[in-house]
């Protein structure tokens, strides 16, 4: 066979001899923009080297040059030899190099997705591999969205900015958004179409009345729900079932049709069941919890959720073993026999040993102290490793409210050798402090208000500069300050602290606050016979716990209560110049079993709650037919009862459905002291507080209806408005879907029907006699603001004597107590 | 119209802006020193004055209480310039800079963890230096407050036990679990008294048929307290338990007997009323699965 050679100015380069040489000069030509002294060096070909030839040096050079990516050719030319002294000639083609590609013809959002996936393409050289590439990219993406034929065109131009540089114009024309006309099926008995169609959910076959919704075709989407498509078949039974081809074919120019080849099969049922591995549990006991008979539809996916389970609640055979110390438990279900329409499973089971918790440690405080989330976790030292309290513990850490819910991430770390499990609790701080700041209209004035509020206060470091940061903290006690005034007409200055493990051993929390305001006419002082004044002063003591009976979900809570109003000269009230106190006792029992306290998306929250006087009208000695107001309202009497439920459910997908109920009702002792004039409800409206607190008003927001304006059919309008009402009940029935729910922000749009009313003697009341509305509207909560919302209803019921109180209606609120009454 | 500061800030005159800073640094303006030597060490990269400006750099750091910056620029110096005369010094600092940063015993320890480390890789670098001493003292405070730590946290257990009388045993559990952790933990003899206590109370709140095993084993762990220390100043409040343990099991013992006279009367009658018939031999009283009496 002949020689590999190479015949090069006359001279053999044979392959089987190399020999060496030296470069006398390498030359570099078909440069425009390249320095070309660059090029010698990158090349390593440099003058006065030695190199082997034909050897690896050369082939290395060209590689090197290549790599740069500026080049559309190469070549490596032998000029001459001189003796043993060889000249290297380099032929670079040099191509423009791109520096933008600008996307025409689709919208800006569209274009910032395509730009972040085309991004590696700058800084290389344009050629037809480029247009290719980026054509691929684009059509692909707007495939997904749907668009099936799309158009591309390119033209370049100069970058003005850098030398040897172009812009890529791609001129898009993403034609028509495609819809579906037909969804054809083969090979399907026991479906029909339509089923299929319903399966396959989206895309929606065009109907001429589907003005609304997903008629669009996103291929994206289309390859998810045609994998749902079979996985729905496996469900019912179907579990050879199989796509066995599809394709996708223009109709004409908007729309497609789609033809998909089936597989059905037959339909399968589960046949015996038998467990192996067992021996803490009974087959007896598997097969109730399993509770999958023979003759039941053959179902993986109803299998899977039997021995897994989806929620905490357990009920499946996962959370049997897990919830009992078998940490390590594990089952394979295995179909060991098929035979005609039936499949036997045996389910192989690994027990494991029984683990018992031993360290329990927390990581990420780096604010709160380890007391304050170590006293609530569930899983203690000692007991037998429990699943869902591992859960309960994630949620309950989260209702601390200092920590990211999302990065509470507990890690169960099992030593087999003494069948003992650590868990260490992960957390990561958040931001819990809150401040209201705001200045807006009251009363017809500009009135300021200053509210903060400390999430994790810790009071025993409050003359411990050191924990200052900014402010002491980590104790998880809560303190609030509330200061709100337009001047001299109008001040109001409250106070609240709270500890929820009062005296550390038991988690019963104790609450404290105070506040005081005053409202006046302003002018001059009291010996102006103009002025009017009423002072308001207020403290409350208050005790809850958490009770394990019926359930521990249960809170109880006690509070005692003293008020003081002082008036002089002020109008609109029972009498004008005297003191009223009010001392109350209020029990309340509470059960909150909501997942999140901003965004509950499933569980319930029932409250109930009693408050009352002592009945001095029953020791006083004072003739309440003749007594002057002045008298009989000096100490105040009367018996209050309310009661508020709250259930959260998810419906399909992100909805989540809110009911609600409420109902409150103002007694008194004593026919002959009448009702108290303190403590009534107002009923409509934003339910914020204004000025309404004067006679220790409840208010009550209801939508649609302007503040305090849902007053009891045929009262005195003006009268009415301003006292309150003895008798309330609401309802809400609210729709609502999450749009961010980050830790920096959680926002929800939602949708409302409420009905509401009040009523002035028991005798009147008719708990379907109600005002009605329906609107829209959105909240968000921010970690530092609370939760801001706005709110448009529309009340359908005109409430006699106020004409404005109904129709449209906006409602703006700020950081309302969560989920309050 | 700018200040004399600023305008040599936005000068390229290096040479000045280094006296200036140096000057400023002397002068204790640390926080203007650090904009001019934060500027300078970009400049001076790789120049044969960057090792003292670097180590300028840092200290203004540390000056200035950026302790986290402060201990990566020392580090990085020291990294950089391993024969510097300074280099020991900057590790010191890397290291004295995590001590700083260690938090309070009730937060989250991972500092103290990287300090103890950096500050005994000092202590292996320079064995013989006189930081070397103060080194080893840092190290046993931050050791002290992870055994603050272990102790608390585990008597935190006993502390909350009222309202949750699992929260006794799991008091037993974390105080031996400190031990076994940091097995010259200083309130060793404390936590051998608590155990005996939390104990005790575990089998005071337990059911009945429960108690005197768990009983039983406080007066192991009472047995074990008093051959160790002889002479505690826990002595006294030790036997007091022990006292107490002890009519807890007389009383224990009573309730048992009396509650097993009632049983078989109750059994007596039902077998003369014929509900029962001989061969059936009832059992006493059925374990519960709790294990504990809710109180």
């Amino acid at each position: 066979p002949a020689t590999p050679s190479l015949k090069v100015g006359g001279l053999d380069l044979d392959y089987f001899s190399p020999k060496e040489y030296i470069i006398g000069g390498t030359k570099i030509t078909g440069t425009e923009y390249l320095d070309k002294e660059v090029l010698v060096t990158l090349s390593k070909l440099a003058k006065g080297d030695k190199v082997v030839l034909p050897g690896e040096a050369t082939a290395e050079a060209i590689k090197t040059l290549w790599a740069q990516g500026l080049f559309d050719d190469v070549k490596l030319n032998i000029e001459k030899f001189v003796q043993d002294t060889v000249y290297f000639e380099i032929e670079v083609v040099e191509r423009p190099r791109l520096s933008s590609i600008d996307l025409k013809g689709v919208r800006k959002s569209e274009k910032t997705a395509i730009q972040e996936k085309l991004n590696d393409k700058t800084g290389k050289i344009v050629n037809d591999n480029l247009y290719n590439t980026t054509s691929a990219i684009v059509k692909k993406y707007l495939l997904d969205k749907g668009y099936f034929f799309t158009k591309i065109n390119y033209t370049t131009r100069k970058d003005p900015n850098s030398e040897n540089s172009v812009v890529l114009e791609a001129n898009i024309d993403k034609g028509h958004r495609v819809k579906v006309q037909h969804i054809d099926f083969t090979g399907n008995k026991d479906f029909k179409a339509a089923k299929l169609r319903k399966y396959l959910k989206n895309p929606k076959q065009f109907a001429w009345w589907r003005f609304w919704g997903s008629g669009k075709f996103s291929k994206e989407k289309y390859e998810e729900n045609k994998i749902k498509m079979i996985s729905k078949l496996h469900e019912k039974g179907y579990r050879d079932a199989e796509l066995l081809k599809d394709s996708i074919y223009q109709f004409n120019r908007k729309k497609v049709n789609i033809k998909m080849d089936l597989y059905e099969g037959k339909k399968y049922y589960f046949g015996k069941i038998t467990w192996a591995g067992n021996a803490i549990y009974t087959t007896e006991i598997l097969n109730k919890v399993l509770s999958i008979e023979k003759g039941d539809i053959f179902s993986e996916d109803k299998l899977d959720k039997k021995i897994n389970g989806g929620g905490e609640n357990g009920g499946d055979i996962n959370s049997l073993y897990t919830d009992n110390g078998y940490l390590t438990f594990n089952i394979d279900p295995v179909q060991t026999k098929i035979y005609n329409d039936t499949v036997d499973v045996e389910m192989r089971i690994y027990e494991g040993p029984q683990y018992t918790n031993n360290r329990i440690t927390l990581k990420g405080n780096t604010i709160t102290n380890d007391k304050v989330v170590l006293r609530e976790i569930r899983t203690k030292p000692g007991q037998k490793f429990n699943k869902s309290d591992l859960i309960r513990t994630v949620r309950e850490i989260g209702a601390l409210g200092n920590f990211d819910e999302s990065k509470t991430v507990p890690t169960p770390r099992p030593n087999p050798s003494d069948g003992t499990v650590d868990i260490e609790y992960a957390v990561e701080e958040k931001p819990s402090d809150q401040i209201e700041l705001s200045g807006g209209f009251g009363g017809g004035r500009i009135i300021g208000t200053l509210g903060l509020t400390f999430n994790n206060f810790s009071l025993r470091n409050l003359f411990n500069l050191k924990a200052y940061k900014p402010l002491p903290k980590g104790d998880g006690q809560k303190l609030s300050l509330r200061g709100q005034t337009n001047g001299k007409y109008y001040q109001s200055y409250s106070f609240s602290f709270s500890q929820p493990w009062f005296g550390g051993e038991k988690p019963v929390s104790f609450g404290v606050s105070a506040f005081t305001s005053l409202q006046s006419s302003g002018i001059g002082d009291s010996s102006n016979p103009n002025y009017y004044k009423i002072r308001l002063n207020g403290v409350t003591v208050s005790l809850g716990r958490r009770l394990n009976w019926p359930d521990n979900y249960f809170q109880l809570s006690h509070a005692l209560s003293f008020q003081q109003y002082i008036l002089q000269n002020y109008p609109g009230f029972k009498f004008s110049t005297g003191t009223s106190y009010n001392f109350n006792l209020s029990q309340e029992i509470s059960r909150d079993s909501r997942d999140s306290p901003i965004y509950p998306t499933s569980g319930s929250f029932l409250r109930f709650t009693v408050q009352a006087t002592p009945p001095y009208s029953l020791f006083n000695k004072v003739n309440y037919a003749t007594a002057s107001d002045k008298t009989k309202y000096r100490f105040t009497e009367y018996h209050k009862w309310k009661f508020d439920s709250q259930w959260y459910q998810r419906v399909g997908g992100q909805f989540v459905i809110k009911a609600q109920a409420q109902f409150g009702f103002l007694g008194s002792y004593n026919s002959g002291v009448g009702q108290s004039p303190f403590e009534r409800f107002k009923l409509g409206g934003d339910g914020m507080q204004g000025f309404d607190f004067l006679q220790g008003s409840e208010l009550i927001a209801m939508r649609g209806y302007a503040n305090n304006t849902v007053i009891p059919v045929g009262a005195n309008a003006s009268q009415a408005q301003t006292s309150g009402s003895p008798i309330y009940t609401k309802y809400v029935l609210e729709a609502r879907y999450p749009v961010i729910k980050s830790q920096q922000a959680t926002a929800f749009i939602l949708a409302f029907a409420e009905g509401g009313n009040t009523w002035d003697r028991f005798n009147d009341f008719n708990p379907f006699n109600i005002r009605r509305s329906v609107g829209v509207g959105a909240r968000i909560f921010l970690p530092i603001f609370g939760l801001l919302g706005i709110d448009y209803g529309y009340g359908f019921d005109a409430i006699p004597g106020l004409p404005d109180a109904n129709k449209g209606q906006f409602h703006f609120s700020i950081a309302q107590q969560l989920g309050g009454f | 119209c700018k200040s004399r500061f600023e305008k040599l800030r936005a000068s390229n005159d290096v040479a000045k802006k280094y006296q200036e800073a140096i000057r400023l640094y002397n002068k204790r303006d640390f926080s203007k020193a650090l904009v001019l030597f934060e500027d300078l060490s970009q400049k001076y990269r790789g120049r044969e004055q960057a090792e003292g400006l670097n180590f300028y750099y840092a200290n203004t750091l540390y000056k200035l209480q950026d302790y986290t910056t402060a201990r990566y620029q020392f580090k990085s110096f020291a990294d950089t310039y391993p024969a510097s005369k300074d280099a020991e010094e900057a590790r010191y600092m890397a290291a004295y800079c995590y001590y700083l940063e260690s938090p309070t015993f009730s937060l989250d320890q991972e500092n103290t963890y990287k300090a103890i480390d950096a500050l005994q890789l000092f202590i292996n670098l320079y064995p013989t230096s006189d930081r070397a001493v103060s080194a080893a003292k840092y190290i046993a405070t931050l050791r002290g407050k992870l055994e603050d730590k272990a102790f608390e946290n585990a008597k935190m257990y006993l502390t909350t036990g009222p309202s949750n009388v699992e929260n006794y045993r799991a008091a037993v559990i974390a105080l031996k679990n400190a031990q076994r952790d940091y097995p010259d933990i200083r309130y060793a003899e404390e936590m051998d008294f608590l155990m005996i206590k939390s104990q005790y109370m575990y089998a005071k709140n337990s059911i009945p048929i429960r108690q005197e095993d768990r009983y039983n084993e406080a007066t192991d762990l009472y047995n074990e307290f008093t051959a160790n220390y002889p002479k505690s100043k826990f002595t006294n409040d030790a036997k007091q338990l022990k006292s107490d343990i002890e009519s807890g099991i007389a009383f224990n013992k009573q309730e048992m007997a009396t509650f097993a006279a009632d049983q078989a009367k109750y059994m007596e009658m039902l077998k003369k009323t014929g509900k029962i018939k001989d061969t059936i031999s009832a059992k006493p009283i059925k374990a519960d699965n709790t294990n504990i009496k809710n109180k």
